[in-house]
């Protein structure tokens, strides 16, 4: 046995591990309890040292993945490793560590390229913290943000130079009480001060107020003012804010017209509102009704102006919107929803209101309240990255170097949703500067905000808090006294709370949703059980937020600081109010606007309440991945998945994004895999899409990792709900779906049933294609026996559809499932006489291979012919014996991607191979029928994006409203997806 | 894989450099019949019992038999382009064939000539300023000769592109 020397004793502390090399050999050396073990040093599952990984309880860690191996045995003790670590033979003498490698080593892979991982980690790091002291920092707005920014870098121990540049005459100050205290004149303007006057002096910040940035030159890095003075600085917060968007009607700029956002604002609206006086409020959001309160306070008599539906119908949900509509209504307040205002009327001063629909509205005074625009530009011009404000990442840094951006104007990423957010609250607005503040002084800490939403109007306490969403599940809670509280959730988690009056649940909220703790429904809405009668009624929201009862009855005012509230961020830009423009035509279904079939902010209601909502989706078939381990990517509406069978057979389906940095890891059409490994940070997944490994999780040498309390439970990828039915797979987001059976109904069942009659499926190939159309194009086609034998001239010419054929258009009790089924002539063969007829119809034309529509017959049916429309994504071809399913991937309103999915039957003979692979010429993108509806889709399309505005006529077949029709010259079953479509629509 | 398929050595000598001529005059004469979109012709360049196959690479790696088209046998050809002149709706377009990188093996026993070639097939549709890649992918061919002259006995067209952009009308 051949020694060699490895380290020194003392080299390897207690509970320690070190890394050697002994001739080429890379080994781990360990000490437990006093004792010294050796191991190879690279981890059996990939490529890794376990020198850097973590030792606890006899066991070492893999860093990459978190393998342990038991370092006195070797033995692969948990996932992902399975193979051993080979152990070595250790003596130590007179203070040196002796191994003998005479057993072999198993792996032999070199470690001379490993680099050593702690080093890049920390380098920026310490780059970013490195002392700033001695510099100038300059804060541009001096609002919330900027004020308490500027406080912060005092409180982190900043000693520069701060100088507050603000655009109004006085020190920064609170905006919650100018819709408010302030309008009432309970308060005055000075209990509104940020800080008291002194204690700017006393934090030695410059203050430049009425005074505005005027240009940013991020290179030279220095500020030019409206003064004409240039500012260097060190680092820059951008705290800009926004401001109130202006009204574009004729006579906007009329003396009595107001909006309300700073100081100067707040006290000229006070000095206009008296009792007796007219208000009219234009806009129905959280500005204009606290506005509307207060002037109801004073005794003017106060009429709200909302364009849309319903009050603050962008941010609540319906029943909370019309809770705070009959406060109003009960306080006096006139409200008039869908009415948009033309023009502001008068002469010296405005004196009328005039509406849309011709209404004159008489007014003293209109306050307008419609919303901020962020104030970017200086950001934008200055080349500073910016999308309906400033990109920010979690420090708040911007895209260019030492500029930082705070508040209102910033957009900053949100964690729970992986979304960018820009937040227009007091809440917001303090905390995420205080970040910015405490990360341009060096302490880099991440800002993880909770977006968190306040406001006080009629008597109620309204707030909000995390970022729920139309889909989420929802638990309600409601008590006597008054309050009550909507809990959203996602995948069991707490997404966020709406309150009426109950900040507890706020608080509840808060806690959950920053621990990411799992939640249970039920109990949510039982928390509160003695206050009385509790309503307790866990439901499913999905697809309408709206349709849920929500008992409100909001109480006095609590006693918690007053806070505004604002709207969200409106990231759509086409400035179309969802439910003012989409208004379905008076005629009914047999009508279709174009808006259906064009619209972004329409398609992505279908992606969030239809593809993502209670809808079971086509996503494989069993044939594709009939071993463990197999997988294949596909689609669940536009969502990149992926499809696997685990080693127990079982079938999992969940999102192709990395929980880490959103990388879409896996990138092979289909293929079999252990495991899935995102490329860019190797975290690790399992067959089921669970996270496995995170490398360096517990970081290196004690520095860097994830936080202690990180779980790889709580960072799997979004996995979705799986069902099969005789070898096809679909998968839904939503977790309790009802069974595929009770989805498609009896009849389409029935007709599933007949094309998958229980024979094992066997792949023949893939067609794919674009189309350029809507996606509901596609339903719409096979809902319409009309265009049959109009459009495919080829099924009349040849013989394939012919007057006589016996055929049926049918659809399920919703209206979102169909079959369009035909069946041939008698006897499986185009009938003597038909053929005659045909042949007078096309002089001459005959095939000269017969057998393309010739039709065996295989299937329990009476139909030769079936095109099942299984709603959203599924259509289910069995053209006479070529069979395929095709899988639709929306790729916005105008256009989509067909992926079909030729297959066979195990057990076919070549020919009947061959046949089907002949019979296949009729379909697909090059298919004598299947290239006519891809084009005619195209052309449909084109009709509506080069001629807009205009609305598509579905009258056909008047006897039937909308279903299943007898007759094929009938577009009755379109209606009835229409009918479906707009309940999951809510339109 | 596609690359899997060796070609020992081009035909070489004067025997192999004047039948290289002759299949790349059969292919432009090819590309120009379809270029002038008049498919009566297009049945023509195969034998009675060839196959002419249009597939994605994905299919033809994996060794799925699909075919975007599929004929066996030139009567299908024929009905293809009687159905597609005569039956099928689309919108009017010109497709311009380039056909490069002929590979040829030397002749075997039995004088079937193995031959392949990358192709590029652009399309321009009469409402868009500009044309577009339709397909870009390979010609696996086997050749025999009819009365002398070359006919296909195999023409294999395997696109690299996955997604074919609306429709596949006209034969690659």
């Amino acid at each position: 046995m051949k020694w060699h020397r490895a380290a020194m004793a003392e080299a390897v502390e207690e509970g320690g591990v070190i890394a050697v090399d002994i001739d080429g050999t890379p080994v781990a050396l360990y000490r437990l309890d006093g004792s010294v073990y050796a191991t190879h040093n690279v981890c059996t599952h990939q490529f890794a040292l376990l020198s850097d990984g973590y030792l606890e309880d006899g066991c070492i860690e893999c860093p990459l993945h978190q393998g342990r191996f038991d370092v006195r045995t070797g033995k692969a003790l948990c996932a992902p490793v399975s193979e051993g670590i080979r152990t070595y033979a250790v003596r130590v003498e007179g203070g040196v560590i002796f191994v003998s490698l005479d057993a072999p080593v198993s792996s032999d892979v070199s470690v001379a390229d490993v680099a050593s991982p702690a080093a890049a980690a920390s380098a920026d790091h310490a780059r970013r913290s490195s002392d700033a002291g001695g510099e100038r920092f300059v804060i541009l707005g001096a609002g919330q943000a900027g004020g308490r920014a500027a406080e912060a870098l005092r409180a982190a121990g900043f000693a520069g130079e701060v100088v507050l540049v603000g655009e109004e005459p006085v020190p920064p100050y609170e905006r919650p009480p100018l819709s408010k205290e302030i309008l009432t004149g309970k308060a005055g303007v000075e209990s509104c001060a940020l800080l008291a006057e002194p204690r700017w002096r006393e934090l030695d910040i410059v203050l430049r107020l009425s005074t505005r940035a005027a240009r940013i030159d991020t290179t030279a890095h220095v500020v030019a003012l409206s003064d004409g003075s240039i500012l260097p600085y060190g680092k820059l917060l951008v705290a800009t804010g926004a401001r109130a968007r202006r009204l574009a009607v004729p006579g906007a700029d009329l003396p009595g017209v107001h909006y309300l956002r700073t100081q100067a604002d707040g006290l000229g609206l006070r000095n206009a509102l008296r009792s007796g006086a007219r208000l009219v409020v234009i806009g129905g959001g959280f500005i204009g009704l606290e506005v509307a309160s207060s002037a109801c306070d004073l005794g003017c008599a106060v009429t709200v102006v909302e364009q849309e539906a319903r009050i603050l119908n962008r941010i609540l949900p319906a029943a909370a919107g019309d809770a705070i509509a009959e406060r109003a209504a009960e306080a006096g307040v006139r409200l008039l929803t869908g009415a948009r205002v033309t023009a502001l009327e008068g002469t010296a001063a405005v004196e009328v209101v005039r509406l849309a629909d011709g209404r004159r509205l008489e007014a003293d005074i209109v306050v307008i309240g419609i919303g901020v625009i962020p104030n970017q530009e200086l950001a934008v011009e200055a080349g500073i990255a910016a999308a309906d404000g400033i990109l920010v990442d979690e420090y708040g840094q911007t895209s260019a170097p030492d500029v930082f951006a705070a508040g209102d104007v910033a957009v900053y990423p949100y964690l729970v949703r992986g979304r960018r957010l820009r937040l227009e609250s007091w809440h917001n607005a303090q905390e995420q500067a205080i970040a910015a503040a405490r990360s341009m002084a060096g302490h880099l800490a991440p800002y993880r905000g909770t977006p968190w939403f306040w406001s006080d109007q009629f008597g109620a306490n309204l707030q909000m808090i995390g970022l729920p969403q139309l889909t989420d599940l929802v638990a309600c809670r409601s008590d006597l006294g008054g309050s009550s509280a909507l809990f959203f959730m996602s995948e069991s988690r707490l997404t966020g709370v709406i309150a009426f009056d109950d900040p507890e649940a706020i608080r509840l909220g808060r806690r959950l949703i920053e621990s990411g703790a799992s939640v249970d429904p039920v109990r949510l809405a039982e928390r509160r059980t003695q206050s009385g009668a509790t309503s307790t009624a866990p439901t499913h929201a999905a697809p309408r937020m709206d349709s849920e009862p929500m008992d409100l009855e909001p109480k006095g005012r609590g006693d918690e600081t007053m806070i505004s509230l604002q709207q969200p961020a409106d990231s759509r830009s086409d400035g179309r109010s969802p439910s003012q423009a989409y208004v379905w035509p008076e005629e009914g279904l047999v009508r279709v606007p174009d808006w259906v079939y064009t619209d972004e902010e329409i398609y992505r209601r279908e992606v969030e309440r239809i593809f993502h909502g209670r809808t079971w989706n086509y996503v494989a078939l069993e044939a594709e991945i009939p071993n463990s381990g197999d997988f294949t990517r596909s689609f669940l509406g536009p969502t990149p998945i992926v499809v696997t069978r685990a080693e127990d057979g079982s079938i999992h389906v969940f999102e192709n994004r990395c929980a880490h940095r959103a990388a879409e890891f896996c990138r092979s059409l289909r293929g079999n895999a252990k495991e899935f490994v995102c490329p860019y940070h190797q975290w690790s997944y399992d067959l089921r899409g669970n996270l496995v490994g995170v490398p360096f999780r517990r970081g290196v040498d004690n520095k860097g990792g994830m936080p202690k309390d990180f779980s790889t439970a709580d960072h799997g990828l979004r996995k979705l709900t799986v069902t099969t039915r005789r070898g096809v797979v679909f998968a839904s987001y939503a977790e309790d779906m009802e069974p595929l059976e009770n989805y498609l109904g009896p009849d389409i069942l029935r007709e599933f049933d007949a094309t998958f009659d229980g024979r094992k499926l066997k792949v023949l190939g893939y067609y794919r294609n674009t189309v350029p159309g809507n996606w509901k194009l596609y339903h719409e086609n096979l809902k319409d026996p009309y265009h049959a034998t109009l459009l495919h001239t080829f099924l009349v010419t040849f013989g394939l559809l012919v007057a006589g054929n016996k055929s049926a258009m049918m659809c399920d009790a919703t209206g979102r499932h169909g079959v369009m089924a035909s069946a041939k002539s008698e006897g499986g063969g185009v009938d003597a006489d038909r053929r005659k007829e045909m042949r007078a119809y096309r002089e001459g034309m005959t095939l000269k291979e017969p057998r393309l529509i010739d039709y065996v017959e295989e299937f329990d049916s009476p139909w030769s012919v079936t095109m099942q429309t299984i709603w959203p994504n599924l259509i289910v071809q069995r053209e006479l014996n070529t069979l395929g399913v095709r899988q639709i991937v929306p790729q916005g309103p105008n256009s989509f991607v067909m992926n079909w999915t030729m297959f066979g039957f195990e057990g076919d003979s070549d020919e009947m191979i061959r046949h089907r692979l002949r019979q296949g010429n009729l379909m697909g993108p090059a298919g004598f029928l299947g290239l006519e509806d891809n084009e005619a889709m195209k052309f449909v399309q084109d009709g509506m994006l080069r001629c807009p505005e205009g609305r598509h006529l579905v009258a056909l077949d008047p006897d039937t409203e909308a279903g299943s029709s007898d007759t094929l010259i009938s577009e009755a079953a379109i209606r009835a997806m229409y009918k479906h479509w707009r309940q999951e629509l809510g339109l | 894989m596609m690359t899997a398929q060796k070609f020992p050595a081009p035909a070489v000598g004067v025997d192999g450099l004047f039948l290289r001529l002759e299949l790349e005059a059969f292919n432009a004469e090819y590309a120009r019949v379809l270029d002038d979109g008049d498919l009566r012709q297009w049945p023509a360049f195969f034998t009675d019992d060839a196959t002419y196959v249009v597939t994605a690479r994905e299919n033809y790696d994996a060794n799925l038999p699909v075919g975007l088209i599929y004929c066996e046998g030139k009567g299908m050809m024929e009905d293809r382009a009687l159905a597609i002149r005569e039956t099928a709706m689309f919108a009017p377009r010109y497709l311009r064939h380039y056909i490069t990188n002929l590979l040829v093996e030397p002749v075997k026993d039995g004088g079937t000539i193995h031959a392949t070639a990358n192709y590029l097939v652009l399309e321009t549709l009469l409402d868009n300023p500009e044309a577009h890649i339709h397909q870009t992918g390979r010609y696996i061919d086997r050749f025999v000769r009819v009365d002398g002259a070359l006919r296909l006995k195999q023409r294999h067209c395997v696109y690299d592109n996955l997604m074919v952009p609306t429709s596949l009308v006209l034969p690659i």
